[in-house]
């Protein structure tokens, strides 16, 4: 099948890749861009492990065709923070030692930084309904909401870090 | 153990983050999926629609004619494989039949993974459906249609390798009806007797269904053969040497060909113990000369993986008007599936050996049926059995009004006591994890807990436990410890880690060799370079795998001081490892650097042997670790909905080597447990076909479904673990069945005997019971 040009920003730098119709956004993000920290645990949107952000919005890459993405701003994984700048979440996911397997960690990540984004200051509540879509056999989510907790207790109201 | 280093509480004890977790946080971990390969092809597997079917003829030509496409592989194109599989990793491809729905009949490898999925539907398959046998009574009888093929012996290789659970000199008789695969028989006093001088006589059948590890990564392998005949495996495993073993088995290769690469595990929990895939891709790697990826998707892993077997027990228990423990009769009956393996004797040793039964007649059966073959999942049939005994005995508590805490205290095993094999209680820390159920608040004031009950419309509340234990894996290991140039260690085992196990490996080196955990490095080498090692299963790497480093990093410091003793003209007694120096003792400026005798090991012309510490060991005495769980949650009786508000695990780990990573896996290890009890369950049609192949329909636990897990860690030393420590992974798996049911319970009055305990079995079983 002929492939087209995706024309979109990845990670904040503009990308242009050849695509098939039928490329999901995490094939392509996976396969043509090498970005292997979205994950595929089920390819059916159940598992939140390919989690992306698509202009700001949390969104399971693996519903969704390539060129849906065509013109749009996409933030995967390693897009959140560099190994020299970590993220709040995931300098909190580290130090809390959250990680176990690790398969489920970039989705849940993104999912959690969609959730603080949103709302700086969430209720226990909306924090588990946040990381609900994305599922964990390792951890029991227990130190997941912690570390989110602590990251949402260290910011300001303005939503800068204290 | 004793251990005399000047250092021991800088490793061991600390709770230190996973050194891999940056790594992780930033997605740059790579698992088999992510791997890059020149030249990769792509594999699918075509898999029978069918549960039971002869088959007729295969056609390949059109999938073979398509572009892109590199092998079409049925099994006459495999002459490795017997008629007779063994095991599930020997039945690479079906032969003339299929025994389960979802078992591999044709592979294929092409360009793109969108090809090879197209070949599949170009690949013709002529079925002769068959007669099945789903559910496991009927199988049991006379005249079931049969499973395995005439011959085929029982698999208890998962018993042996996994949990060493006295694999009993139990003397069952031979198995008679056609899909019985093993049987076990524990007797011991007047079953008959005691029952008929019992007050109370209590008879359950307890059941749970087959759920699946759901481990979040699928199975994936990666194959590449070179062109001296070596093969590489890049595999998702949880025991590199034992996937090398098996491939080796089922493509008569010899194991010094294969070499195995551990990469990244994105979770196992048993399910990644045997080989399953790893063999039909070696040979589409092997008839393509190019590299082959297979990744199972997640509806190939819920309907063809190997889950847990259904387990269905019936049970007798016989007790005075006093509490006083008489009789105990028992049949666990375990759906194997299409193959061989389950852990049999595990459930017979829970159900007659956790309390003193002075009489008890524990059968096991080990049926087949035409389903997918099972595999260990973390304390394989424990959680079953506990549901099992752990409801029964709270029962009996009610029912006599005792208090549930001290009734079981009072016949609760101790060290020494018999177990229904007859070997020994090890020492453990049943009693004292007892005992903090008893002592924790929410247990003390459960009965407030309670009494809101009937004030809020359709919602009561409930406090329920049950404690749970495994009697820990052994096998043997090795592991090498180095000093390098620069001062620092190397440790290198085989083993994979799938439980953070890694950091507290290098917490117990640091420790035994005297130096600061940041100048060690641990090591998970493949199967060409690593010392041999046995499965990350059982909860026995810390335990086992520990030991050979720590005997390894003693040894390796010794090595140390006997060099510095020669240096310094002192006995290596009266010398210290202290900040990176060998001193003597009580004399700090008399000393020579760590780094100095590295460089000595490795200088040119040097007559200074390099260190190298190196530990082999084998064992032979187990170390139990129990865990019990306390729930406190509110049921609604009109729809059955369970809100589920508080969860304690409290768990015997020996000595927490790391704490930070004991308390991970037992928060995870309780929410897999409560995943079993409320809402999970592979559900088959009268066809043995899964009827719910999606993480939409087999239902895990979300954050949004749970409290958060408190956790109290009781430290009761091993004799024989290294610091005193114990498995800790697989009891927090145990007890919440059997927790929740009572809790459900002690709300509603209501008893649940079947998992999972959904709102639908809830509002039923409190919509039909009798009103006072």
């Amino acid at each position: 099948m002929p492939k087209s040009v995706l024309s979109c920003t990845v990670n904040d730098e503009a990308v242009e890749v050849l695509v098939r119709p039928y490329d999901t956004l995490l094939d392509s993000l996976r396969e043509d861009l090498g970005l292997t920290g979205p994950k595929e645990g089920c390819g059916t949107g159940d598992c939140g492990a390919c989690t992306v952000h698509l202009d700001g919005k949390p969104v399971a890459s693996c519903l969704m065709l390539a060129m849906q993405a065509r013109g749009r701003k996409v933030l995967t994984i390693e897009g959140l923070g560099r190994w020299d700048l970590l993220h709040p979440l995931q300098e909190a996911f580290v130090r809390l030692g959250v990680a176990q397997c690790g398969f489920c960690i970039p989705g849940v990540l993104m999912a959690a930084a969609a959730v603080l984004a949103e709302n700086p200051h969430p209720t226990e509540e909306e924090i588990r309904y946040g990381i609900a879509g994305n599922l964990c056999r390792c951890t029991g989510y227990t130190k997941m909401l912690t570390a989110i907790t602590e990251v949402a207790a260290a910011t300001d109201a303005g939503g800068s870090r204290r | 153990m004793t251990m005399k280093t000047t250092r021991d509480v800088k490793g061991v004890g600390l709770s230190i983050p996973r050194p891999d977790g940056p790594e992780k946080v930033l997605g740059r971990v790579q698992y088999v999926a992510d791997l890059p390969r020149r030249g990769l092809l792509h594999a699918k597997l075509l898999r029978s629609p069918h549960a039971h079917a002869r088959i007729v003829k295969i056609d390949t030509s059109k999938a073979k004619a398509l572009p892109g496409v590199r092998a079409v592989l049925t099994a006459a194109d495999i002459p490795e494989l017997k008629k007779k599989a063994p095991t599930r990793a020997h039945a690479v491809l079906a032969i003339d039949r299929v025994v389960f729905a979802g078992q591999p009949v044709a592979a294929v490898a092409a360009d793109e993974p969108a090809i090879a999925e197209e070949a599949l539907d170009l690949i013709e398959v002529q079925y002769e459906v068959l007669p099945v046998s789903v559910d496991p009574l009927l199988s049991m009888q006379p005249g079931a249609p049969a499973v395995a093929d005439a011959g085929t012996e029982a698999d208890t290789r998962e018993a042996l390798a996994h949990s060493a659970v006295a694999v009993a000199k139990s003397d069952a008789p031979p198995p008679k009806a056609v899909n019985v695969s093993q049987q076990s028989k524990f007797q011991k006093g007047d079953v008959a007797k005691g029952f008929a001088e019992s007050d109370l006589v209590l008879e359950n059948t307890y059941r749970v269904p087959m759920v699946h590890q759901g481990y979040l990564e699928p199975h994936a392998v990666l194959a590449e053969w070179d062109s001296t005949g070596q093969l590489t495996l890049w595999a998702s495993t949880q025991g590199s040497f034992n996937t090398r073993s098996e491939v080796a088995d089922v493509l008569e290769i010899p194991e010094n060909r294969i070499r195995v690469v551990p990469v990244e595990c994105g979770g196992g929990f048993g399910g990644k113990i045997r080989a399953l895939c790893e063999p039909i891709t070696a040979v589409l790697s092997r008839v393509t000369g190019r590299p082959v990826r297979y990744v199972m998707t997640r509806r190939e892993e819920l309907q063809a993986g190997m889950p847990a077997p259904q387990v269905i027990i019936r049970l007798k228990t016989g007790v005075k008007r006093d509490g006083t423990l008489m009789a105990l009769e028992a049949e666990t009956i375990l759906d194997s599936g299409a193959f061989s393996g389950t852990v049999l004797t595990v459930s017979a040793v829970f159900l007659g050996s956790m309390y003193r039964w002075p009489a008890f007649d524990i059968r096991g059966i080990e049926v087949l049926t035409h389903k997918p073959s099972v595999a260990a999942y973390r304390a394989p049939v424990a959680p079953q059995t506990i549901f099992a005994i752990e409801s029964q005995m709270e029962q009996i508590a009610r029912t006599l009004g005792l208090d549930s805490v001290e009734f079981r205290l009072r016949h609760l095993i101790q060290e020494g006591d018999p177990m229904v094999n007859g070997h020994p209680w090890q020492s453990n820390g049943a009693r004292e994890v007892l005992e903090r159920i008893g002592a924790h608040p929410l247990w003390k004031t459960r009965k407030e807990w309670v009494r809101s009950n009937g004030k809020n419309g359709s919602v009561r509340r409930g406090v329920g436990f049950a404690l749970g234990g495994w009697l820990g894996g052994l096998q043997p290991t090795s592991a090498t410890v180095r000093l390098n140039p620069d001062g620092s260690l190397s440790v290198l085992t085989g083993q994979v880690d799938i439980a953070g196990t890694n950091i507290a490996l290098a917490q117990i080196a640091a420790s035994a060799y005297g130096l600061d955990l940041d100048k060690v490095r641990i090591t998970t080498g493949d199967t060409d370079v690593a010392p041999v090692t046995g499965l990350s299963a059982g909860s026995k790497t810390v335990y086992t795998v520990g030991t050979a480093v720590l005997q390894a990093a003693q040894d390796a410091r010794r090595q140390t001081l006997d060099i510095a003793a020669k240096e310094l003209e002192a006995a290596a007694e009266d010398l210290e490892i202290e900040d990176g120096r060998v001193v003597v003792r009580g004399v700090p400026d008399r000393g020579v650097t760590l780094a100095s005798i590295g460089k000595k090991g490795n200088l040119y012309m040097s007559k200074v042997s390099p260190v190298l510490g190196v530990s082999r060991p084998a064992f032979s005495q187990q170390a139990p670790g129990f865990a019990a769980q306390l729930a406190r949650l509110e049921v609604d009786t009109d729809t059955g909905e369970v809100v589920l508000r508080d969860f304690v695990v409290v768990q015997d780990v020996g000595k927490a080597i790391n704490p930070l990573g004991v308390e991970g896996q037992m928060q995870g290890g309780a929410v897999q447990s409560l995943g079993m009890a409320l809402s999970e369950g592979l559900i088959y049609d009268e066809l043995g076909r899964l009827t719910n192949p999606s993480l939409l329909d087999y239902r895990k636990l979300t954050a949004a479904d749970l409290p958060n897990i408190e956790t109290i860690i009781v430290e009761k030393p091993s004799p024989s673990g290294p610091f005193g420590a114990r498995g800790v992974g697989e009891p927090p798996i145990i007890p919440a069945p059997a927790a929740i049911a009572n809790a459900i319970h002690d709300a509603t009055g209501v008893r649940i005997t079947e998992c999972p305990i959904s709102p639908e079995r809830i509002a039923l079983a409190f919509a039909a019971k009798p009103t006072a």
